[in-house]
Parts: C-alpha cells; sequence; structure tokens
C-alpha cells in the first residue's frame, strides 16, 4: 500500500534509509572495537588517564574505557550479566566494588604481585577487589576564621558553634553515603542518627560537590565542611595560599574515615591474563605515582603522598568497614533522608 | 508484511473500512510507548518493592515536580506566548533579529546554563561581592525553588515561542480587519482573537515545557532541587532498587497524564481550521518613543541573560582550559559522536511521528488517539528511565539473537539500543510538531483530494506532504537540538568508548570542574545554534503554501 509514496519519493525515502543503515553500519564497526581489555572506568575524572596509556605502550594492549559513575556501571555490569563485554570494573568507592563482588559480579585473582604490591587491609580477602588509592573524608576549615584543632572529630561539626557556617555535599553523593553507612557499623544507629541530626540543625549549605564547599569556606560563605582531602590537594597545588585546611577527625581514636578507589576482575572475562596485567600495573609503582598526583594516597605503601601535602602522610586512617558499610548503604540512604539532608 | 496484506485493491475512499496507514499508524505507536509499559509492569512483578525509602521520598518529590510544573508552565506561556504575541503584532527597533535571535536560548541546555550560573554567581563571584559590598544585598540563591523554576523557563520559553509565533503568522489580516471594523482596538484584537486562535499552538508549546522540566534530570540535579528525577535516581542508584525506582516513575508519568489530560479539558472541544490558508499575515503596529525602547529591551536583556553572558563566560572558561592542555581528539570524537547520534534519531523520530500523524488522520478511531498519546509519553520520562526500559527488552531480544546466532551484545552493546530510547524520549516532541500542522489543515481537502480519485497514499504524498513539510522539518530539528544535549540516557546507553559532548559536560560538571566543562558546552551550543537558525528560517518563511517539498 506504499505504493503510490514509494513510486513519487522513492528516491527520498531510498536515500534515507540507506543513509541510516549505513551511519548504523559504521557506527555498530566503529563503537563495536576490538579491545584488549574493556574497563568500566569509575575514575574517568581523576586525570590519571596516563596511567592506563601507559599500560597500553608498555605492553602493547589495546584499552576501551567506558566512563560513568561507580553505581551507573555496578547496574550496568549486572544488567549485561555474562554478556558483559567489560574485564575490569574500577570504582572511585569501596561499597560498590563490595556490591559488585556480593552480587557475583567479580572474578577473585591472586598473584604474588598483587599481593606485594597492595597492603592486606586494601584488598579484598578473597582477591574479588584491590585497592587501587586512599581518599579521606575530612572535616575542613577556613584559615581566615577558624583556629586550628577546632574540630577533633566527626561530632565536631554538630557544635552549635557552627550554626549556619557548615557546608556539606548532596546526601545524594556516594561518598557522603559511604561515610555514613560506616558511621552506621562503627557507631551503631542511635548515635549515627544522634550525630546527623546535630549537623542539622546547624542549617548546613547544602552545595552540589566537594569543590563547591572548598570554595564557599574560601569564600566566607561557611566557616566548616566536609570533603575528600584531595581536592584540597588540587586547591593547594594550584593556589598555595589558597585559605582552607583539613581539621583531621579522631586522631587520638578510630582516626580518619578512610575510602578506597579499587578495581576487580569481572566475572566471566575473556581476557584474564590481559586485565590480571593491567590491575598489576595500575597498582605498581609507576601508576601509583600517577594516582598519587592528584592528591590521592597510593596504596602502595612504598609511594608517599604528592610532595606539597607530604605533611598530610602521617594522618591515623580509619578504612572503611566494606563488609558492614555496603550491606548498611541502603540504611545510610534513607536516614539521611529522615533526618532531612537533602 | 502488514503494509502489503492491507493494501486496498481500488481507490475507493468512500467505503470505511480499517484503513492500511491506522494500522500502521498504531503499530508505530505500540512499538514506541511499549518499552515504556515496563514502568506500570513493575509494580506486577515487584509488588513489595514500593519500600520506606520511595515512601519517604515520593510526598517530597511529588510536591516539587509539581510546583516546578505549574511554575514552568506559567512562566513559559507567560514569557514564550507574550513574547510571540510583541514579535507578531507590533513592530519595535530590533524587531526583525530579535524576531529569530529570541529562539536561540533553544541551543542553550539547561545543565549548562546552571553550570554557568553556579560558577559566575555561587561562588564568591565577582557579582555576588559586587552585590553584598557595593549595594548591601546578598543575591538570592540560585539553588532554590525559584532559581529552579527561572532556569528551566528561561531555556524552555522557546517551545512555546515558535509554536505561538508560527501560529500568529498563520492568522490573517483579514480576520483582524473584521475585527477592527467591528471597533476592536489593536491590543483587544490580540487578546480577543489572537490568542485564542493561537490557543492549541501554545498548548501545545507549554506541554512540551512541561513534560521538558519533568523530565530535566541535569539542572534539577545541579540545583540540587528534590524532584521525582532526583528521588527516582537516589532510590535507583543510592538504594540500588530498580523496581521501586521504575515505580516512582510510573508516578511521575502518571503526574504528566494528569497534567495532559487538563489541558485536554481546559482546551474543550474548540479546533481551529482554515485560518491558515487565507491571505497575508497580520501586519504589525509600529511602536514608538519610550515603548518602542522599552519593548525591544526586554528580549534583549533577556538574551543577554540566557545566551550571551553564559557564552562569553564560556569562551572565558575554555581559553582558561586549553591554557592547561585540553585533549583535542577526544573532543573531536566526542562532537562526531553527539552529531551522528542526533542526525539518525532524527531522521528515525520524524518518519515515526509522520506515520502515526497520518494514520489517525486517515480514519479517527479512539484506539488511533489512545496509541498517539501513549506514545508522546516517553517526553515525560526522565532519560534515565527511557534508557532501562529500552534496555530491559532489548537485553532479552539480544539473548535470544546470540542464542541463535552468537552475534553477542547486537542490540545494547551497539548505538541501536542508545537510538531507540531517543526515539522513545523525543517522539512527542516530533509528533506535536507535525500534528499541530496537520490539525490546521482543512479535512475538506482531504475529502476534495479523494473525491477527485485520489488514494490515501496519493493525498500523503502529493496533499499532506508538501503542506506538512514545515512541520516535518521543524520537528527533525527540535529532536536533533534534543538529542545534542541528552543527557541521562546517553550516558547510560552509550556504546563502549565513544563519549558524547553531553557526557563530557556533564563529567566535568559533577566535580565542578567548570574550565573543562566549559569547551565541550561551548561545542553543544554551537552545533546546536545552526539546526535553531534552520528552524529560524523555516518558521519565517512565513506564508506556508509557497512551501514546497523539495521534488513536490
Amino acid at each position: 500500500m506504499l505504493t503510490a509514496l514509494i513510486r513519487r519519493r522513492a528516491r527520498l525515502l531510498l536515500g534515507g534509509a540507506l543513509l541510516i543503515v549505513a551511519v548504523l553500519a559504521v557506527a555498530v564497526v566503529a563503537f563495536g572495537g576490538q579491545a584488549d581489555v574493556v574497563v568500566y572506568n569509575g575514575r574517568s575524572q581523576y586525570g590519571d588517564e596516563a596511567a592506563f596509556t601507559a599500560f597500553e605502550q608498555d605492553m602493547g594492549k589495546r584499552l576501551e574505557l567506558r566512563g560513568g559513575t561507580a553505581p551507573e556501571l555496578f547496574e550496568r555490569l549486572r544488567s549485561e550479566g555474562s554478556d558483559t563485554p567489560a574485564d575490569l570494573l574500577v570504582t572511585t568507592d569501596l561499597a560498590n566494588l563490595w556490591r559488585a563482588k556480593t552480587a557475583g559480579l567479580l572474578e577473585p585473582v591472586r598473584s604474588t604481585t598483587l599481593a606485594r604490591q597492595v597492603p592486606e587491609p586494601y584488598r579484598d580477602p578473597d582477591g574479588a577487589w584491590y585497592g587501587l588509592s586512599l581518599r579521606i573524608r575530612t572535616p575542613m576549615r577556613s584559615t581566615e576564621r577558624v583556629e586550628a584543632g577546632s574540630v577533633k572529630s566527626y561530632e565536631d561539626l554538630g557544635d552549635p558553634r557552627w550554626k549556619g557556617r557548615l557546608c556539606l555535599r548532596t546526601s545524594g553523593n556516594e561518598y557522603n553515603q559511604s561515610l555514613v553507612a560506616d558511621m552506621l557499623a562503627k557507631r551503631g544507629p542511635e548515635r549515627t542518627r544522634a550525630l546527623l541530626e546535630s549537623w542539622m540543625a546547624n542549617e548546613p549549605r547544602i552545595l552540589g560537590s566537594d569543590v563547591d564547599v572548598l570554595d564557599a569556606i574560601a569564600g566566607d560563605r561557611c566557616d566548616v565542611g566536609l570533603t575528600n582531602h584531595y581536592y584540597l590537594a588540587r586547591e593547594l597545588e594550584d593556589d598555595p595560599s589558597f585559605p582552607v585546611a583539613p581539621e583531621w577527625p579522631d586522631q587520638d581514636g578510630a582516626g580518619a574515615h578512610t575510602n578506597l578507589s579499587g578495581a576487580g576482575l569481572v566475572k566471566g572475562t575473556e581476557h584474564r591474563d590481559d586485565a590480571l596485567a593491567l590491575l598489576e600495573h595500575l597498582t605498581a609503582p609507576a601508576a601509583q605515582r600517577t594516582i598519587a598526583a592528584n592528591g590521592e594516597f597510593a596504596v602502595n605503601a612504598d609511594l608517599p603522598p604528592a610532595e606539597h601535602i607530604r605533611e598530610w602522610a602521617n594522618v591515623e586512617l580509619d578504612p572503611i568497614d566494606v563488609e558492614q558499610a555496603g550491606r548498611l548503604l541502603p540504611d545510610a540512604v534513607e536516614l539521611m533522608q529522615e533526618v532531612g539532608w537533602s | 508484511m502488514v503494509l502489503a496484506a492491507s493494501r486496498p485493491s481500488a481507490p475507493a475512499p468512500r467505503v470505511r473500512r480499517p484503513a492500511g496507514w491506522t494500522v500502521v499508524g498504531v503499530l508505530v505507536a505500540l512499538l514506541v510507548a511499549g518499552p515504556l509499559l515496563v514502568l506500570p509492569a513493575s509494580f506486577v512483578t515487584d509488588a513489595g518493592a514500593f519500600d520506606q525509602i520511595a515512601a519517604d521520598l515520593l510526598p517530597e518529590a511529588l510536591r516539587a515536580s509539581a510546583v516546578l510544573a505549574l511554575g514552568v508552565g506559567a512562566g513559559t506561556l507567560a514569557l514564550g506566548g507574550g513574547l510571540a504575541a510583541l514579535v507578531s503584532f507590533y513592530d519595535f527597533p530590533g524587531r526583525r533579529w530579535l524576531d529569530w535571535a529570541l529562539v536561540l536560548p533553544l541551543a542553550m541546555p539547561a545543565y549548562v546554563l546552571v553550570f554557568v550560573l553556579l560558577g559566575q554567581y555561587d561562588a564568591d563571584s565577582l557579582a555576588q561581592r559586587a552585590a553584598r559590598d557595593g549595594l548591601g544585598v546578598q543575591l538570592p540563591e540560585v539553588r532554590s525553588t525559584g532559581g529552579a523554576i527561572l532556569v528551566l523557563t528561561l531555556v524552555l520559553y522557546p517551545y512555546v515561542y515558535v509554536l505561538g509565533r508560527s501560529a500568529f503568522l498563520e492568522q490573517s489580516r483579514d480576520t483582524f480587519e473584521a475585527a477592527r471594523s467591528l471597533g476592536l482596538t489593536h491590543a483587544r484584537a490580540i487578546v480577543r482573537l489572537g490568542l485564542p486562535l493561537a490557543r492549541p499552538a501554545l498548548a501545545a508549546g507549554v506541554a512540551l515545557a512541561v513534560m521538558e522540566a519533568l523530565a530535566d534530570f541535569g539542572a534539577v540535579n545541579l540545583l540540587n532541587y528534590r524532584a521525582m528525577t532526583d528521588a527516582i535516581y537516589r532510590v535507583w542508584y543510592g538504594a540500588f532498587d530498580r523496581a521501586a525506582a521504575l515505580q516512582l516513575a510510573t508516578v511521575l508519568v502518571s503526574l504528566t497524564v494528569a497534567l495532559v489530560l487538563l489541558e485536554r479539558m481546559l482546551r474543550g472541544r474548540a479546533r481551529y481550521h482554515g485560518a491558515l490558508a487565507r491571505g497575508e499575515a497580520v501586519v504589525p503596529r509600529r511602536l514608538r518613543g519610550p515603548r518602542a525602547w522599552l519593548a525591544a529591551a526586554g528580549p534583549v536583556l533577556l538574551l543577554g541573560l540566557v545566551l550571551v553572558g553564559p557564552l562569553a563566560q564560556l569562551a572565558v572558561w575554555s581559553v582558561q582550559s586549553l591554557g592547561g592542555g585540553a585533549t583535542g581528539s577526544d573532543l573531536l570524537r566526542a562532537a562526531l559522536t553527539s552529531l551522528g547520534l542526533a542526525g539518525v534519531a532524527a531522521l528515525l523520530v520524524v518518519a515515526a511521528a509522520t506515520v502515526v500523524v497520518y494514520g489517525r488522520r486517515t480514519q479517527p478511531s479512539r484506539i488511533g488517539s489512545a496509541t498517539a498519546r501513549l506514545q508522546t509519553l516517553g517526553y515525560a520520562v526522565p532519560g534515565t528511565v527511557v534508557a532501562v526500559a529500552v534496555y530491559i527488552p532489548l537485553a532479552w531480544l539480544d539473548r535470544r539473537i546470540d542464542g541463535l546466532l552468537g552475534t553477542g551484545l547486537l542490540l545494547t552493546g551497539s548505538v541501536i539500543g542508545l537510538v531507540l530510547a531517543y526515539v522513545v524520549r523525543f517522539q512527542a516532541l516530533a509528533f506535536f510538531a507535525v500534528e499541530s500542522r496537520m490539525a490546521r489543515l482543512d479535512p475538506a481537502l482531504d475529502d476534495a483530494a479523494q473525491s477527485l480519485g485520489a488514494d490515501r497514499n496519493r493525498v500523503l504524498s502529493d496533499v499532506h506532504l508538501p503542506l506538512l513539510w514545515p512541520g516535518i522539518v521543524t520537528a527533525a530539528l527540535l529532536v536533533f537540538v534534543e538529542v545534542m544535549k541528552e543527557l541521562p540516557a546517553t550516558a547510560l546507553l552509550r556504546p563502549l568508548g565513544s563519549d558524547t559532548l553531553a557526557v563530557a559536560v556533564w563529567e566535568a560538571t559533577k566535580d565542578s570542574r567548570f574550565d573543562t566543562a566549559a569547551l565541550p558546552a561551548l561545542l553543544i551550543v554551537a552545533v546546536s545554534l545552526f539546526p535553531v537558525v534552520a528552524l529560524i528560517r523555516l518558521s519565517r518563511a512565513g506564508a506556508p503554501l509557497e512551501v514546497r517539498a523539495p521534488g513536490g
């Protein structure tokens, strides 16, 4: 019944159809790709692609990096199941690796190289994931208006003296969710709720990113805030006089909440050897130096923090209890909602 | 195939029986709407999933989304409708270029405007400091309900403006002169005659703007405005409860359906035909003195705020980031990916929309109307949800095909899944553009053609397509621009190794690295400006009867 239309507009229709098919075909070929290792890379925003490209040059392998937030990548991995093209999952947050492991999406591996390069607390006992870098979520203060030592714990951010002067990132952020989940694991629900309520009582300004929080402190819209340490390291690298300093919490006690960025082999990977080689490469000193250059702490114990933040090396760390925190993550999201952390 | 099977044996236009075009139209509509059935189905498959988190989030999110919808609806109607009327019925200095310049904000993605505003204004910026120290006032927060409504109104008003403007252009001078001769002033004639006649177009524009606002994720997320899209994302990626997220999405879609029905009810049974075909356009009245300058100043100020200022800021940031050594080849690849995706999606969406519109036209039926409505719902569904709604059936198909042919992830691992998501998401845009054009073609045209012996295919190819052409091209351009800007579905379904410009902007913006985000953002706006300019030229081609399809 399309005959009349086709007769009259044959060229147009044919041209359109051909164009669509051609573009789709080219796209399928071009994007289908033939990579040796496919990485679902949650670390696409940390300027350490150099660590990956170095692997391509050293080993003569082709990598395909696919960006996205860790939760999105996890969700994608889960839906793709055994058909996934991914070989290695890299995340910025340990909870997501734990979740992937629990969902049976990761393939445990062991190697003497990995065991040597990654200290025991920073890898999964079963070898499902290995840490790549350490990231401290710590209170920050204005160096212009707040004396050093004013905030000695996470609890101190709930001190009424910070009313209207506290800056936080949104509760939708995975670092905050992991922090609260870890608090739930270590402090229990009552103390964690009381802690969050004391923060909310200070009517915090809720901002969109850690950088916003630091800028707000520098710009006199807040006096104290809570961010990952390397964001400040980056600011200080650009401008050594940036008027914000870390207030390391719980230094006489548990230490500062420390999350890990890490990676694990994807279950059923068809490039197991290459993926393992990449994992070993990422935890070796050269790549670790690249990762540490943006202010994160290397997981490889041989490497000190970047030059301009070397004094932060002695901070007492409290690595996330990932088994418990991973399980409590939904509770954390709910609790933050209930106390009104927007 | 259905197409061949339903071929009429002879042109017998007077006999009413299920027309092939109607069947095809319904099938296409069902295909587009189909994936969305995943949403209500989630209530059946995971009945107990609507748990505490979702229940806690829902009331606040629902309220926030409703407020946003009302605010943006009223805002775009006032701003877009007002500007369209101003430019159509009055003459003032700068009118000629303001006429097309006012459409340009369509090229500005809401999330780009937000991050520019946040960067300029929220941080300890010059503007903020000047206001605080100089005037002693604190500028209002961008991160607020008012801020969200304002930003979305500023980037979405062109939908109302474009559709309103082309409706005003087609109003005939004769009608207006008749009104004037009956004693109405120019202003009264606009209110009593011009606006009511343009109501279908204005309503369609507002409907698009509101749906877009309800489905917005990027701007809302950056503003930390806790609307439904934010709640869906939180439940999904914070609590990893996909079923609950789909159920929240169902609630959001219901809200949109309610709004669309409300609009239909308010519009009543009014139909406007015939205004299209007759005579020349209304002659705008010349404004003089301060009123003329005031009329020019408003639009100029608006464009400065929405377009010129942000573009200048983006350019400054881009230069700074180039100093820092940005990677050009990645950006070029992203730009090409964006362009290719937008082009393919535009072609497919427009073809699908035209078929559905024509199917309804040849034989109006309940089922035709219902499916046509259904397929436009995708526009109100956040990209994140569309992505999954498309993904679930495709993944199922993929496994079947893989089992048969061993092709691996043919559909979900390539651009096919993403392009389908665009079709589901933006079908409404094309449908409204083509349909509002079709609605203004007098049904007498069809009857005349058929009484002269033309069958339905000839009516479509020889009568409708040439007349619809502006609507079709408008639809294609709108979809092209939307795909350029689309973020959440692209981020989720993009095939391996292919970032688009929007994704590049987003990933940098999330960390407030505005200077890195600036260059791809600038490229999005720049590339989107071309189709927008084409769109404008098209609408300015004026008298629609002079526009012919190529070769037609």
